[in-house]
């Protein structure tokens, strides 16, 4: 099984030619050599280029991890992740834009809010009804439980079309959502601590005696955000993840899943999320157009000064979402029974189906967490340059060259190799112009698939 | 290959009963394709008049023989590359530099070094410095396979991009490269667009002739095998490297004609023309038409030309979203594919 996926990954071996390695020393140490006479020569400019790296790298080690997470999961590449980062950023265009940017803030078009109500609306199907279809099919008829389903499912969608459809008031349309997932996720954490300082405690009682201070803070947080129009922003990074989020989990479950049953190669899956990619990236070219667009101002423009370097705030606001980033998926799958699920998928599907993991389900919420890590750098990178319809297919290049920099698959090597990668490139366009880092990236990837085909930190 | 006279006699027997004939057309994707697109042409020829379609035809005719030189590849010996693009810019600025009006070069700012030769002096070059290139990067790439391969072609396509756009003493970058030469033989310039479009088919038919003689000789018999196990070809005592390389490097040299000959016909080229979405598209194109057949990437090409101008039938669709449109029933066209017919149109070879 192992030499299965081995050649189903397509990476090679090692070169059998003797002076291999020595090569590859050689390299490294060349390339260590340049970059520690390049920080001798001009430690302030290195220490910018440095900070340049960690603020490009940021975004490269969140696709990574997400690509990470897809790719050890499922084992083919899927390119909708691209479209994932390209979707992310024009939600955040499409939700928020300064009318002084020169951007149309009238770009309220029907068909894009109703085509994603529609699919808000099929994804909380889905999920409704897997979570409630096992615990109430004793309970409850089946045609009451899809027509209960089918309506609150309805009235998501079109709830999600009303918020789509007036960006300026998102602060007054969200609040209620907001104040109720916090009510839900305060009963949730009560329930659990419940459950774990006392494994006999009647959990309907818990949920109970949790649920009034909980709705009491979701009211608040509710409160507090409909007397907040600056929330806005932030408020819209959060939709335009959860709407990638939620096209990534519709993808899986709507296609890939049927696509996988049948596919002999990872080759279709990819061809065909190609064509996926393709679409997508087409769409938004019809829907804002094929010039770049900039994004407004997230945490304003005065850059910080530290030792003579010059570092955005936004710049490492994105390491620090970058870190968050990495925590949350390390205590996702090294912490729960999803994260022991997820891995159990990645070593062997069919075993897992078979000591009872609900693969489907686990793979699709897979999907749906990858495309929000997608989503999440597409934004960092539109509020540090700007949005373009073609920003989709380079951003997933550069995660998948992370991964592969930092070991494919590895969580620890998608961070890693994130960082490397922004480090890299930076230090690369020293001498160069700035425009050659695309090629100094894929440069790098050569060199690593031809010395060190297992990246940095390979997967165990 | 010889002659099919099994098939065709199979067909005469078939063809004296009408109902015989309908229960074998039904369900026969390959048959209602081939009639849809060439019905297709047909139509759009008797639609928009001879002069259009002869320009139409020329971009069918220089899409065929990328896509017939990417299938030896991606059809025949099962590597997915993205990057052929590469090559084809690499013809076109070969083809560019070389035969471009040094008079007119030295008007322009930032004069780059060019040197008026004529069209056919300069395709051996383009040709040659492809295969060139191919063999360098195929020294390299060659030991990767399936993701991995689609994921360095990919770089390749981007790191030709790049230079493309950015060796500015040589390409000119983004301004790229005015005036170039039209073919010519003893003093008969083939100016006008019929003469292009039948040289053009003149050489889509060699590289259709080159590309027939390869998959149909013991060296195209070993690349499928290649395709469907390479250990187990290696086992026989084949060198599946040299043999890869082989028909990497032969399929770059065409795409490298592809791409003087695209040069030539613009007269102008620059670097949007070979960015990475166009090297996506011509992957889709020979998956679209079939993999492993000649005839399936002369299929695909031609339903790609002709989606573009079906788009005009859409109602309520601004001229300038066309490509965006084409592109957006490409994609959906691909996933169809990949789920019920992986093979493509009329392919021989499932993904």
């Amino acid at each position: 099984m192992a030499s299965n996926r081995e050649s189903a990954r397509g990476l090679p071996r090692l070169i059998n030619v003797p002076g291999t390695r020595l090569i590859a020393a050689l390299l490294t140490a060349l390339a260590l050599g340049y970059i520690a006479w390049k920080i001798g020569q001009a430690p302030p400019q290195a220490l910018q280029f440095a900070f340049n790296g960690l603020a490009v790298g940021a975004v490269y080690a969140l696709l990574a991890l997400g690509f990470t997470l897809v790719y050890s999961t499922v084992w083919f590449f899927d390119l909708y992740y691209g479209a994932a980062a390209a979707l992310g950023a024009y939600g955040v265009f499409y939700l928020r834009t300064d009318p002084s940017l020169g951007s149309r803030l009238d770009i309220n078009s029907i068909p894009v809010n109703v085509i994603f109500g529609t699919v808000v609306a099929g994804v909380i199907a889905w999920t409704l009804h897997t979570v409630l279809e096992p615990r109430l099919r004793a309970r409850a008829s089946p045609t009451a439980l899809r027509t209960g389903v089918a309506l609150v499912a309805i009235a998501m969608g079109i709830y999600t079309a009303i918020v789509l459809s007036y960006p300026e008031h998102l602060h007054l349309t969200l609040s209620p959502a907001v104040g109720l997932a916090t009510a839900a996720v305060g009963i949730v954490i009560a329930q659990k601590v419940a459950h774990e300082a006392v494994s006999t405690a009647n959990s309907t009682l818990v949920a109970l005696i949790s649920a009034v201070p909980a709705a009491a803070l979701g009211a608040w947080f509710g409160y507090l955000l409909f007397g907040t129009p600056e929330a806005g922003l932030y408020l819209s990074w959060g939709v335009s993840c959860l709407l990638a989020g939620c096209v990534g989990l519709a993808l899986y479950r709507g296609l890939y899943v049927y696509m996988r049953e049948r596919a002999r190669s990872p080759l279709i899956m990819l061809v065909a999320s190609l064509g996926i990619l393709l679409a997508i990236a087409a769409f938004i070219v019809i829907v804002f157009q094929s010039a770049p667009r900039p994004l407004p101002d997230a945490f304003g423009s005065t850059p910080l000064n530290i030792a003579g370097a010059r570092i955005k705030g936004f710049n490492v606001f994105a390491i620090g979402v970058a870190l968050a980033g990495f925590a949350g998926m390390w205590f996702l799958l090294k912490m729960t029974s999803f994260g022991r699920a997820v891995r159990a998928i990645g070593d062997d599907e069919e075993v897992s189906k078979v000591v009872g993991i609900n693969t489907t389900v686990i793979i699709a919420v897979v999907f749906f967490i990858g495309a929000m890590y997608a989503a999440m750098a597409g934004i960092l990178t539109g509020h540090d340059t700007a949005v373009q319809p073609r920003m989709g297919l380079l951003l997933l290049l550069k995660g998948w060259i992370a991964s592969v920099v930092g070991g494919i698959g590895n969580l620890y090597g998608a961070i890693v190799g994130g960082f490397v990668l922004g480090l890299v490139e930076q230090f690369g366009i020293w001498d160069l112009a700035g425009e050659w880092k695309d090629a100094i990236s894929f440069v790098l990837l050569i060199l690593f698939l031809s010395f060190w085909p297992r990246g940095l930190l390979p997967r165990r | 290959m010889p002659v099919n006279f099994e098939g065709i006699r199979e067909f005469a027997r078939i063809a004296q009963d009408p109902q015989e004939l309908v229960r074998h057309a039904r369900g026969n994707i390959e048959l209602w394709a081939n009639l849809f697109v060439i019905g297709w042409a047909v139509a759009f020829m008797l639609w928009q008049g001879f002069g259009f379609a002869v320009i139409v035809g020329t971009v069918f005719a220089i899409w065929a023989i990328l896509a017939v030189s990417l299938n030896l590849v991606v059809g025949f010996t099962g590597l997915l590359s993205v990057g052929h693009i590469g090559f084809f810019g690499l013809g076109a600025y070969t083809m560019a530099i070389l035969t471009s009006d040094p008079a007119y070069e030295q008007l322009r700012t930032e004069a780059i070094p060019t040197f008026g030769w004529p069209f056919f002096a300069a395709l051996p070059v383009c040709i040659g410095l492809a295969g060139l290139t191919a063999v360098l990067v195929g020294v390299v790439f060659n030991r990767f396979r399936d993701d991995i391969f689609v994921l360095v072609s990919f770089g390749f396509a981007i790191i030709a991009f790049n230079v493309f756009l950015n060796l500015r003493s040589v390409t000119r970058g983004a301004f790229g490269i005015h005036e170039i030469a039209r073919p010519e033989i003893g003093g008969w310039v083939f100016d006008g667009e019929v003469e292009f479009l039948l040289l053009a088919l003149v050489f889509l038919g060699l590289v259709m002739l080159v590309s027939w003689f390869i998959t149909t000789s013991s060296f195209g018999r070993v690349l499928t095998a290649i395709r469907e196990d390479e250990q187990a070809i290696e086992v026989f005592g084949y060198r599946a490297t040299h043999f890869k390389l082989a028909v990497w490097v032969i399929s770059a040299m065409m795409t490298g004609l592809a791409g003087g000959l695209f040069a030539s016909w613009t007269t102008f080229i620059d670097p949007n023309s070979f960015i990475l979405l166009e090297s996506v598209l011509l992957v889709s194109i020979v998956i679209l038409g079939g993999l492993a057949t000649i005839w399936g990437s002369l299929l695909g090409a031609m339903a790609f030309v002709l989606l573009e101008e079906g788009m005009r039938f859409i109602p309520y669709l601004p001229t300038e979203y066309i490509g965006q449109a084409r592109q957006v029933v490409l994609g959906i066209l691909l996933v169809l594919l990949m789920l019920f017919r992986p093979q493509g149109l009329v392919g021989r070879y499932r993904l």
